[in-house]
């Protein structure tokens, strides 16, 4: 008996090392295949969508067309959007006065923090200065200073405002585009009643959205709507130091055909001129969203390159908005694609497109027309929706990882794998 | 009507003094305040770099110019000001428990807010005591940051330091990020919520044992679910005899997950939390089960071991904000941790036996006790075991790769050789006592 428990013991024993043995050796292979694919697939960044974020808004605020995000250095999340102005009737019930508990428009510019609460909330016309029709971008400078472009029909000019919403600058005056005798229209990308003026050194054509470079303290405005062209500016006097267009080439406002992806790219920008970012490398950014393509300059405006983004999107095009990955290098541009309702990552020296995520929808994680897109410190990605998409959503870092899709699709909490 | 005089100059005083409030209300407190701070002890002074942003700085008036841009120029007596009355007079240092003489303030500088220069102590020296900002640079007042030099005199750069750093009253929410740098080139980062009191910098082993057996005896007492664990463990064994190897499997599975997870080795996706504490909660509920459908439980330490395990990741989430106070005695803030656990347990144990005792003996028939009161804690657990579940669940399977299985190989080899361990230690104890059942009812027959 107390020999057969003791071979019993022998049998568990040798058992239990066997299998300490194979799995040991299917440890290191795993292991070895590991760090194969680490060394030859194309690492991407990662994300997945925080559908918890922001929280609801008090009195019954809700947001309109939202149509531009920026974070600041304390990583707080400030959007501009276009409120009661793009919600329907049902959608503003307590404004006018059809219901008792819902809705009404928020204030325009819109401060959370990074629990999603609302902090700071303000906009609209105000003394000493002319609220845009159609506010459009954001952006908060190295100063803390809150730079506001506009695209409504007669918006000619920019806003700067201190965080607390106090009024500093206004440069270029509105209604400036405006033919003598023209009526007041208020349609994105209205052109009649109103022209080009991209060689105007006062004054703006909707302009998208204004970054400033810290260094040089000048603004760089992405115009517009109805220009085409980038302008320098200096940011504390609004002084127009120098502008360009499409591949450094004088700007012209003489209309462009359709665009046609078979065609020759156009020598001049298709409106809008969306964005105009610089990087951590002093190179500009910009966004030609309907020609589905970015073209980067010099600070003085010397074209350097471009890429094409999803070519063959026609109708408000592929290439809206960009950040600059957070890593010293800034190796990724971030593209939201409102038209594919997709954000591209994008190799930034070789303007190649590594993978995407997001799909249509309304569901968190979807878009309806993705329009604007920021980075916070810790690489965290938030996004704006115009359209009925109307709503902000923080995409959270979860580290690299290998490229496995040309698209990801939704990115759902705990899609990227563990540690 | 006639008014009077002093009517007129009452009213005339309310206006003014609200005027007053509606000045004060149009700087509000702010919501979020984040304080940096670098700590130098040098030979016989004690250097503190502060940064704070002026939106948290109250009843100073700043010079300003047009457009309430600051008049850079004139702003320095303000900005002394602001120090001590903000900042100095709400640290107070300690040099070997004596408390240090106020600080001088040798420099101050604004900055935008954009600036970087706190990102190390040397840009940090570097920035204060260059070049201040001009005229040139238009900064509204409240978007600036003030930064603050103070030199506190010490006996020596080796002491123990203590710091007591009050800041808050700067905001409704103040995070203070203070980096110690003694000597020898160590770092040690502090993230200090609110008034966090008085902070040994850079601890003496002692304190950091008591800290962490102070922390862990109070975590231990406010884990619900951790004592309903421990209740159903004893439920049927109330010897101590018996309860002793209970209690160290769960002190020492418990011990080896919180030290792995104290050195990073526990996964850190967001999945995990949820599964450590649904788990914890089907912990509970096996338990519960056990005891009422077995009479008397064998082997329960084994059991009890691998809970331990997951117990031990469950204490760790309450302990990761907190191992910043560990210094340079991580294992020993560790083991400390868990030496609270466990007196935290003791003190439960010692008064729960007792407890059982007297309601088996006067209220209840022990079986029966045992199944209700188990019962109780099972229906307890269950619910909570399938609302941490449904957190669990929004979570989809992580698609696994190469090296999340070579990571999973490596923990299920860790726990087959535990397993393996255990079980050879209960052969060799089970050979050293021996068995009754085995032994000869009648030895004298025969002889």
């Amino acid at each position: 008996m107390r020999k057969l428990a003791r071979n019993r013991a022998v049998i568990v024993g040798a058992s239990v090392l066997g299998l300490l043995v194979v799995l040991g050796i299917a440890q290191a292979v795993l292991e070895r295949t590991a760090d194969a694919q680490s060394k030859t697939a194309v690492q991407a960044p990662r994300f997945e969508v925080d559908p918890l974020w922001p929280k609801p808004m008090p009195n019954h605020w809700v947001l309109g067309q939202t149509i531009g995000v920026w974070v600041d250095t304390d990583d707080h999340v400030w959007i501009v959007h276009r409120s009661s102005a793009t919600l329907a009737d049902n959608e503003k019930g307590i404004e006018k006065k059809t219901a008792e508990l819902c809705c009404a428009g928020a204030p325009p510019v819109l401060e959370f923090d990074q629990a999603g609460n609302l902090l700071r909330h303000w906009g609209g016309p105000g003394a000493g200065y002319e609220w845009p029709d159609g506010n459009h971008g954001i952006v908060i400078d190295y100063k803390g200073n809150v730079w506001i472009g506009g695209n409504g029909a007669p918006d000619s000019h920019i806003l700067k405002f201190t965080k607390d919403g106090k009024f500093l600058l206004q440069i270029g005056k509105k209604g400036a585009r405006r033919k003598a005798g023209a009526a007041a229209g208020n349609q994105e990308g209205q052109t009649a009643g109103f022209v080009g003026g991209s060689n105007d050194p006062i004054s703006f054509g909707r302009v998208a959205k204004v970054i400033v470079d810290a260094k040089a303290n000048e603004a760089y405005v992405a115009d517009g709507y109805l220009n085409k062209r980038v302008a320098v500016l200096d940011a504390d006097t609004g002084k127009m130091k120098r502008y360009w267009g499409a591949y450094g080439n004088k700007p012209d406002d003489t209309p462009l055909p359709a665009y046609n992806p078979a065609a020759k790219p156009a020598q001049q920008f298709y409106n809008p001129v969306h964005c105009a970012d610089m990087s951590v490398d002093r190179f500009i950014y910009v966004c030609d969203r309907v020609g589905d393509r970015l073209q980067v300059f010099t600070p003085e405006g010397k074209f350097v390159k471009e890429g094409f983004f999803a070519k063959n999107t026609k109708g408000s095009g592929a290439v809206w908005d960009i950040a600059f990955s957070k890593d010293p290098q800034q190796k990724y541009i971030f593209m939201a694609d409102g038209m594919n309702d997709i954000v591209r990552i994008v190799d930034r020296q070789s303007l190649q497109e590594l993978t995407s995520f997001g799909d249509g929808g309304r569901q968190p994680g979807q878009f309806y027309g993705v329009h604007s897109i920021a980075i916070d410190s810790k690489g965290n990605l938030y996004t704006t929706e115009t359209w009925e998409g109307k709503r902000l959503q923080r995409f959270l870092y979860k580290g690299m990882g290998p490229v496995t899709k040309p698209n990801q699709g939704v990115v759902w909490p705990g899609s990227t794998s563990t540690k | 009507m006639h008014v009077s005089r002093a009517a007129r100059l009452a009213a005339l005083f309310l206006i003014v003094a609200l005027t007053c409030v509606a000045r004060v209300s149009a700087h509000d407190i702010p919501r979020d305040v984040t304080v940096q701070a670098f700590a130098k002890p040098e030979d016989h002074t004690f250097r503190l770099l502060v940064r704070v942003p002026l939106k948290a700085i109250m009843d100073i008036e700043f010079p300003r110019r047009e457009r309430d841009y600051m008049d850079l120029e004139r702003i320095d007596q303000s900005l002394r000001d602001a120090s001590m009355i903000w900042l100095a007079r709400k640290i107070e240092l300690y040099e070997e428990d004596a408390l240090v003489p106020e600080p001088r303030i040798l420099s101050t500088r604004v900055s935008l807010e954009s600036d970087r220069s706190f990102d190390s102590y040397e840009h940090a020296l570097a920035h204060v005591t260059g070049p201040s900002l001009t005229n040139d640079t238009s900064i509204f007042w409240e978007q600036g940051i003030l930064d603050v030099l103070f030199e506190y005199p010490i006996q020596s750069d080796r002491s123990h330091f203590a710091i007591h750093m009050a800041f808050d009253r700067l905001g409704i929410s103040v995070v203070t990020a203070l980096r110690f740098l003694p000597p020898g080139g160590v770092v040690r980062p502090y993230e200090l919520e609110g008034d966090a009191g008085l902070v040994p910098l850079d601890p003496r082993w002692h304190q950091a044992v008591l800290r962490f057996v102070t922390l862990g005896f109070f975590h231990i007492l406010d884990g619900t679910d951790h004592l309903l664990f421990l209740f159903c463990l004893v439920i049927p064994f109330r010897r101590i005899w018996t309860l002793v190897p209970i209690v160290t499997a769960f002190t020492a599975a418990h011990s080896i997950t919180l030290i792995a997870a104290a050195y990073n080795y526990a996964p850190g996706a967001l999945w995990f939390p949820p599964l450590i504490e649904t788990l914890i909660a089907t912990s509970i509920v096996y338990m519960a089960l056990e005891n009422i459908a077995v009479v008397t439980p064998q082997r329960r330490w084994m059991i009890t071991f691998l809970f331990g395990l997951v117990h031990g990741f469950g204490f760790s989430f309450g302990l990761q904000h907190t191992m910043q106070f560990a210094g340079s005695h991580l294992l020993t803030s560790l083991l400390s941790f868990n030496l609270g656990v466990e007196l935290g347990q003791l003190l439960v144990l010692v008064l729960m036996v007792p407890a059982l005792d007297i309601l088996f003996r006067f209220v209840v028939a022990e079986r029966m006790g045992t199944i209700i009161l188990s019962a109780l804690v099972a229906h307890t657990a269950w619910h909570w075991m399938i609302d941490r579940f449904g957190v669990l669940r929004q979570f989809p399977w992580p698609q696994a790769t190469a090296a999340d299985l070579a990571s999973g190989i490596r923990w299920l080899m860790a726990l087959i050789a535990v397993v393996g361990v255990a079980w050879l230690l209960s052969r060799l104890a089970a050979r050293k006592v021996p068995n009754p059942k085995s032994q000869d009812p009648n030895p004298n027959i025969g002889i």
